[in-house]
């Protein structure tokens, strides 16, 4: 029988593999984290089962990702085995032979977007989306909440679900105005059909628990209850530690896991989190008991003095913010019809994403057909530039999971006869509808 | 010339062994009431076959620790921990410990101090209590916490005993070592009485030999070790099994061996000769503990498992057992008697047999052919476990992306097939899962003889941290400086067999083949430079038997 609070784990540290010895991706990453968790003994809690990852594969992935030219040459077997951790929690979770599932792996994945032309923000793949495509196809799960809390904006996890009104995307980070990737601002909600299910909630720099959980309290919380998922992601990033290296925020091991105990998200996925020794071990110890409901109250790490306080101006903003949130939530249904009326036919964005690895440009337009019987279509024309890879393009049809015979005939057509222009170099159909992507 | 005991739940069991072959045997029934009654008599027989007391190792496998958990004669245990922060362990402890202030973190960095007022507070607590056990996060990082708790408590208490955590394993695992620590404290004064005993009736004899116990992960311990790491004496049963099945079967290929018994099948994993020790200790009273041991897997079919049809009519096979074979007066069928019918064994009386399988045929069936539908569902529930332990080999987690591709997988190709029932059973489940399989000559005392040859063996675990600039040895108590020259992998397991080659000379064994359990080396970045390096470096003297050749202790 199933206790009523067992947590999965799937922990994978990946000790032999990193972007470059001495990135932040690298073997040393979660080394602390494994001491801690083995040296506590959580391994032996009867709550707790170890799950061993699967390999994802690529029909998994590219129920997400159009690669180009192909997926194969931008990723290597480390991505397969992260994937295919967030898969395996999944499974445990699906399978109900647990409560909830911690996918504590690395590569990490929520900055890569849906076309992927390389590695950006140190991820190739997207190992939440490819989850969520998964647990959909396999499961038959449809409304889906992912809670972004890593430090950065979750921008390739938005980029995939912008226009899926099943999905609502919700993240929170250190304002795109101080920290990277730059975007994840309040007036990015989603394209008009699916218009409010993206919210971003940028906060200021020297957040701590306190601003984090008014955040929670106020917010989050209401939100999801209104919006009611079959399941809850957490894209469970842990670098809003008051030590990460990477940016300016101080949230505490013990804000993580009240946030974890809170939030009870069906499955988390680790994220970022470069404190590799000072936040890292107790954060993640810190989520585990959370998640399992065991008593986290001392976990607390070495050096708390360490942690700043939070300014009057710092709680005044984020009191000002969550209002604003607040009222787009309630006022969401009209927005989108407005939207929707506005657009018309198609709705069309341009605009420019950089990979920031190896400094690829890549121009991408995306057209959304929306279809007033169904989830519709989208086309995407990409280019991209850089030193090492030179000049790439593609133009890519992606029909929706419950696409209209008419709107997947037009989607076909369009690439066939974008081919024939031949303005691009690859031409690829995602059919969702039918599970496959083909190459044309 | 090895002498091998092995005190059972029914029988005490004595071997010598000469060159590899067993050259006498004994047999007494074990005395509960005290174990060291049965285990003279053995001795006194064996000398009297042999016409010597020239032995050159005596080793005992008995179930002198179990027994006193079982029978409750333990010390009540001061049990100090200094847990730090992290998880609360409290609840998952045997007794109520009293908790420290105190931190090593988990790169052994002392962040906070112990106090002596507490240990005061504590002995005040624990008033009257004689032994103790001493445990700290992350103390086998950075022993100098319990040491120092422990310096305080002899100088304030003076007890008979004190056990450290980092003493009794090298690994992580706090709570483990913890509840190892408890275990070993709490046995302590009754193993020592039962040493002092052997060692008094052997010197009354005038036997001269070393006395070895046996452990659970089938190495054994000097007596004189032992009186200090009693916990390391319990579970011996199965590992002077397996040892015996190592003794009797020398052999390469990927295997598993099933040893059936009366009630319960044992399955174990075997590759490169040795069979594969579990990834966690055992668990103790039902606490879990550090303490190692072959990975074996336990499924209730056995020759003597009760056959029957349910209420629906569905034949059923085991678990439980009603008795002996109907075939040899019993009053139930049994898969003995499935055995007999089907004329694989030639056991008991035949007629009695076909009676049982009548009583569980239906109308219209023979004798023969009920009794292929028992041993088919006998084999079905053999095989199931055997599968469940192939799939968790398989599942095995690990933490590397080419261990992930590579996979755990075994890929058995032979059975080995020991015990009571294996004769007419483990053909029939070769066939099934298309293996090959042996049944060697059945010895009558393999768990004693698995006692005698088993090899003396001890492990280290060595950490290096070139940043911090200090190495430690959990099992020794060491915290060193590391050489200023740079220093790599290599060096650290070479470092890691001298001070393996130093414990075996402590601990009065002779080092026989060593090999690297576990090696593993990380960079530590400051900024975007590679300012040292992480390196763990765990050496054993190889688990095995003591072979033909003249081979040391």
């Amino acid at each position: 029988m199933m206790d009523a609070q067992k947590l999965g784990l799937v922990f994978f540290p990946a000790f032999d593999w990193a972007i470059s010895p001495s990135h932040p991706e690298r073997e040393e990453r979660l080394l602390y984290t494994r001491d801690q968790i083995v040296e506590e003994g959580l391994l032996d809690m009867p709550n707790i089962r170890e799950y061993k990852p699967k390999l994802a594969t690529y029909r998994d992935m590219e129920r997400v990702h159009i690669g180009v030219p192909d997926l194969a040459s931008l990723i290597n077997n480390a991505h397969l085995v992260s994937a295919g951790g967030a898969l395996a929690a999944a499974d445990a979770v699906m399978r109900r032979e647990v409560k909830r599932a911690f996918a504590l792996v690395r590569p990490p994945g929520h900055h890569a977007m849906r076309v992927v032309h390389g590695t950006r923000g140190f991820c190739a793949i997207n190992i939440e989306a490819i989850m969520v495509e998964y647990l959909r196809k396999v499961y038959g799960v449809r409304k889906v909440a992912i809670v972004d809390t890593d430090v950065h904006h979750g921008d390739g996890t938005q980029d995939v679900f912008y226009h899926d009104a099943e999905t609502l995307f919700i993240s929170f980070h250190q304002d795109g105005r101080t920290l990277y990737p730059g975007t994840g601002f309040t007036d990015e909600m989603g394209s008009p059909m699916a218009l409010g299910t993206t919210m971003n909630i940028p906060l200021p720099p020297g957040t701590t628990d306190d601003g984090l959980h008014q955040v929670l309290d106020h917010l989050i919380m209401p939100v999801l209850a209104d919006f009611k998922p079959d399941i809850i992601i957490n894209s469970a990033g842990q670098d809003n530690h008051y030590s990460d290296p990477l940016a300016n925020m101080a949230i505490t091991a013990q804000g993580y896991a009240r946030l974890a105990d809170k939030l009870k998200a069906d499955i988390a996925v680790l994220e970022g989190g470069y404190s590799i020794e000072d936040a890292l071990p107790y954060v993640n110890v810190g989520i585990i008991l959370g998640m399992a409901g065991l008593d986290y109250s001392k976990v607390v790490e070495p050096d708390i003095k360490k942690c700043p306080t939070q300014s009057g101006e710092v709680t005044r903003y984020i009191k000002n913010l969550i209002t604003e949130r607040q009222g787009m939530w309630a006022m969401r249904e009209g927005l989108k019809r407005d939207a929707v009326a506005k657009a018309g036919d198609f709705w069309q964005r341009t605009r420019n994403i950089y990979y920031d690895e190896r400094g690829i440009n890549e121009q991408q337009t995306e057209k959304v057909r929306l279809c007033p019987k169904c989830g519709g279509y989208l086309t995407i024309g990409t280019e991209a530039n850089g030193p090492g890879v030179g000049y790439k393009s593609a133009f890519i049809a992606i029909i929706s999971r419950e696409a209209c015979s008419h709107c997947r005939q037009m989607a076909i057509d369009t690439v066939h006869r974008a081919k024939t222009q031949n303005d691009f170099q690859h031409y690829f159909v995602q059919n969702k509808y039918e599970d496959i992507l083909e190459k044309i | 010339m090895f002498l091998g005991l092995d005190v059972g739940g029914t029988f005490t069991d004595g071997a010598v062994v000469v060159n590899g072959e067993v050259v006498s045997v004994a047999k007494t029934p074990t005395t509960h009431d005290n174990l060291l009654v049965g285990i003279l008599v053995v001795i006194d027989q064996l000398i009297k076959e042999m016409g010597s007391k020239e032995f050159s190792r005596i080793a005992l496998s008995t179930t002198i620790v179990t027994n006193a958990l079982v029978e409750g004669k333990v010390d009540q245990v001061g049990l100090l921990i200094i847990p730090g922060p992290g998880m609360d362990i409290q609840a998952a402890l045997p007794v109520e410990p009293y908790v420290l202030s105190g931190y090593i973190d988990h790169r052994g960095q002392v962040m906070a101090e112990p106090s002596l007022a507490e240990v005061r507070a504590a002995l005040r607590q624990f008033d009257e209590r004689a032994v103790f056990a001493v445990s700290g996060k992350f103390s086998v990082r950075n022993p100098s916490l319990e040491l120092a708790v422990v310096k305080w408590l002899q100088e304030q208490a003076s007890p008979d005993h004190i056990t450290m955590g980092s003493g009794v394993a090298g690994a992580l695992n706090f709570l483990r070592r913890t509840n190892s620590a408890y275990y070993n404290a709490a046995v302590w004064r009754h193993f020592n009485r039962f040493a002092t005993a052997v060692e008094s009736a052997l010197t009354k004899r005038d036997i001269r030999t070393p006395v070895y116990i046996l452990k659970a992960d089938g190495g054994t311990l000097p007596l004189g070790v032992a009186r200090n790491y009693p916990v390391e004496a319990i579970f011996t049963g199965p590992a002077s099994s397996v040892l015996g099945i190592m003794a009797m079967n020398p052999t390469k290929i990927p295997s598993l061996s099933l040893d059936i018994g009366g009630t319960t099948t044992d399955i174990a994993l075997w590759q490169n000769g040795v069979p594969l020790f579990a990834e966690d200790g055992a668990k103790v009273a039902g606490f879990v503990t550090a303490l190692r041991g072959f990975r074996l897997s336990s499924v209730g079919l056995g020759g003597d498992s009760f056959v029957r049809r349910t209420p629906e009519g569905v034949l059923a096979v085991g678990p439980m057992r009603m008795g002996p074979a109907m075939a040899v007066g019993g009053k139930y069928p049994t898969v003995t008697d499935a055995m007999v019918v089907a004329q694989l064994i030639d056991y008991g009386n035949y007629e009695l047999a076909v009676k049982a399988m009548e009583q569980v045929a239906t109308q219209g069936q023979t004798v023969v052919e009920v009794a292929d539908l028992v041993l088919d569902e006998a084999i079905n529930i053999i095989c199931a476990a055997i599968n469940q332990m192939l799939a968790q080999q398989a599942n095995q987690p690990v933490y590397c992306v080419e261990d992930m591709i590579r996979g755990t997988e075994i890929s058995v190709e032979q059975i080995i097939g020991v015990g009571g029932s294996a004769g007419g059973l483990v053909p029939l489940i070769a066939k099934r899962m298309g293996l090959t399989y042996q049944i060697p000559v059945q010895e009558k005392v393999a768990n004693a003889i698995g006692a005698a040859v088993a090899r003396p063996t001890v492990d280290i675990t060595l950490r290096a941290d070139t940043v911090a600039g200090y190495y430690t040895v959990a099992e020794l108590g060491i915290k060193n400086q590391l050489p200023s020259r740079k220093f790599v992998l290599a060096d650290a397991c070479e470092l890691a067999a001298k001070h393996l080659a130093e414990l075996a000379l402590n601990r009065g064994i002779s080092l026989g083949a060593t090999e690297v359990v576990q090696s593993e080396e990380f960079n530590v970045i400051r900024g975007f430079n590679t300012v040292g390096k992480i390196m763990t470096c765990r050496l054993q003297v190889k688990p095995g038997v003591l072979g033909n050749r003249k081979e040391g202790l």
